[in-house]
């Protein structure tokens, strides 16, 4: 035991109930879901919780899976690992390749989707894609014993540099919920280790829905950990509603529209990862066109 | 905080900071020398144990968590049968991981075979009629935790085959 680092007291609420009543008394406390972000932040040990730590790992309701005609409903303590497993037929395959790129099965069984969704620097790929799927969170917000609980989509869960965007409060993510109504063109990619080199890679995610020979919808978030948390309202503008296929030129064009709004609003990110979203932006039009000729 | 658990065999009380890694209990309090992990929970990989047989990075998992668990290090790990098959697979290929990331490795491997079929008390290995086969880039990718560059990758896909090979053969000698 180090010197003079005094062990903090560990709570382990058993319900929501619980966890607000041990909240209210210790507001500062850690809240713990899988751990794996919180763990490997350069000063988590040795180092004091003055208000102890609360554990999720013994909240049952945070652990379901449930699913109905029009969504699915996945508590935040459900493991990467549990869910790929368990949702093999009910989650779109965005969804399953994103959780598959979250580390090797090792750390999969670790990180938790909560966990993931509440971590500062956005470097799961977890919340990119959500954010393309329409997908909604419920959080529950503490303040000074009060508890109000909000169902907020991913999308407007962080600011435009991936930090939660939640306020001073406390809060707690329960369980998201995903609609089932997917589109049939679906994309994702990583690109660079998002865990032992954030700083260098890049999520993008595309989701799209086709009718007949035009695009009805399309959902588009890039994502680049600790530096931006990007969703481009007027490239999805453009996008929903083109006749598909999409002229190369245009596809060339509304490249680089991305990489200019990405500069003019994120001055931190690098060339490389500029060059490489927008590449991958473009290959994803072009499997969208594609997939409309054949 | 005290807690109770099961390493390596042996059932201990350890008086340990609550929020302490494992992988700190091990080396420091335990002076357990089969892992060695520097990367302070940034997934070097250097760091594998079984937590109730299933295959966890010790540097990732606090002491809180860890109250009632079985934990084998590879200390007590390379008594196993299971072990041995790793072992053979290493003679057989004639390459085996250098010094540094061979425990690691090893226990990578087994948790791979676990998941193949191998079995575990958790997870009860697949019928011997049904042979598993290997997805090969999915093998590559969980081999890639650990960064150590002494090996090629097809070397050690290939030791993961053998392994396999060896365990699904015992399993079906010791069933009939």
């Amino acid at each position: 035991m180090y010197e003079g680092v005094r062990s903090p007291l560990i709570y382990t609420p058993r319900s929501i109930g619980e966890f607000a009543t041990i909240i209210a008394r210790h507001p500062q406390a850690i809240v713990w879901a899988g751990g794996t972000y919180l763990i490997s932040r350069g000063d988590y040990y040795p180092a004091e919780a003055k208000d102890g730590i609360i554990d999720l790992a013994y909240m049952e309701d945070l652990k379901r899976i449930t699913r109905n005609d029009r969504y699915v409903e996945i508590g935040a303590m459900v493991t990467a690992r549990q869910l790929l497993s368990a949702g093999r037929l009910l989650l779109p395959p965005i969804l399953q390749e994103t959780l598959r790129s979250m580390g090797t099965q090792i750390v999969r069984r670790q990180v938790t989707i909560g966990g993931s969704l509440c971590i500062s620097d956005t470097r799961y790929s977890l919340s990119t894609t959500l954010a393309t799927l329409a997908a909604s969170a419920e959080v529950k917000f503490y303040d000074e014993g009060k508890v109000t609980t909000h169902w907020i989509p991913i999308a407007k869960l962080y600011d435009n540099k991936g930090r939660l965007n939640v306020g001073e409060k406390r809060i707690l993510l329960t369980r998201i919920r995903i609609g089932l109504e997917f589109g049939d063109l679906q994309r994702f990619t990583l690109f660079g280790d998002p865990i032992r080199k954030s700083r260098e890679c890049g999520i993008v995610a595309l989701h799209a829905k086709r009718d007949q020979n035009s695009l009805s919808k399309a959902q588009f978030c890039i994502t680049f950990p600790g530096k931006a948390f990007h969703i481009s309202k007027d490239l999805e503008s453009k996008l929903s509603g083109s006749a598909l296929p999409i002229h190369p030129e245009r596809v060339n064009a509304l490249s680089y529209e991305l990489v200019a709004e990405l500069t003019k609003m994120h001055s931190t990110i690098s060339d490389l990862q500029l060059e490489r979203a927008r590449r991958i932006f473009e290959s994803f039009l072009h499997d969208l066109n594609s997939q409309s000729l054949s | 905080m005290k807690l109770e658990c099961t390493i390596d065999g042996k059932a201990l009380t350890l008086s340990v900071n609550s929020n302490k890694p494992l992988s700190l209990i091990l080396m420091e309090d335990l002076e357990n020398l089969s892992i060695s992990s520097y990367c302070r929970g940034n997934a070097c990989g250097n760091c594998i144990v079984l937590v109730d047989d299933e295959a966890t990075l010790s540097c990732l998992v606090p002491a809180f968590r860890i109250r009632g668990a079985k934990i084998r290090t590879f200390e007590s790990f390379q008594r196993s049968r299971q072990y041995r098959d790793i072992e053979r697979a290493y003679k057989a290929v004639g390459s085996k991981p250098c010094s540094s990331c061979y425990n690691a490795r090893t226990m990578i491997i087994e948790s791979i075979l676990q998941e193949a079929g191998g079995g575990s008390s958790k997870q009860p290995a697949s019928p011997p009629s049904k042979e598993v086969k290997l997805d090969k880039a999915k093998v590559a990718r969980e081999l890639s935790l650990n960064t150590c560059q002494c090996m090629d990758m097809a070397e050690l896909i290939q030791i993961v085959e053998i392994a396999l090979g060896y365990r699904n053969r015992r399993r079906r000698v010791r069933r009939s």
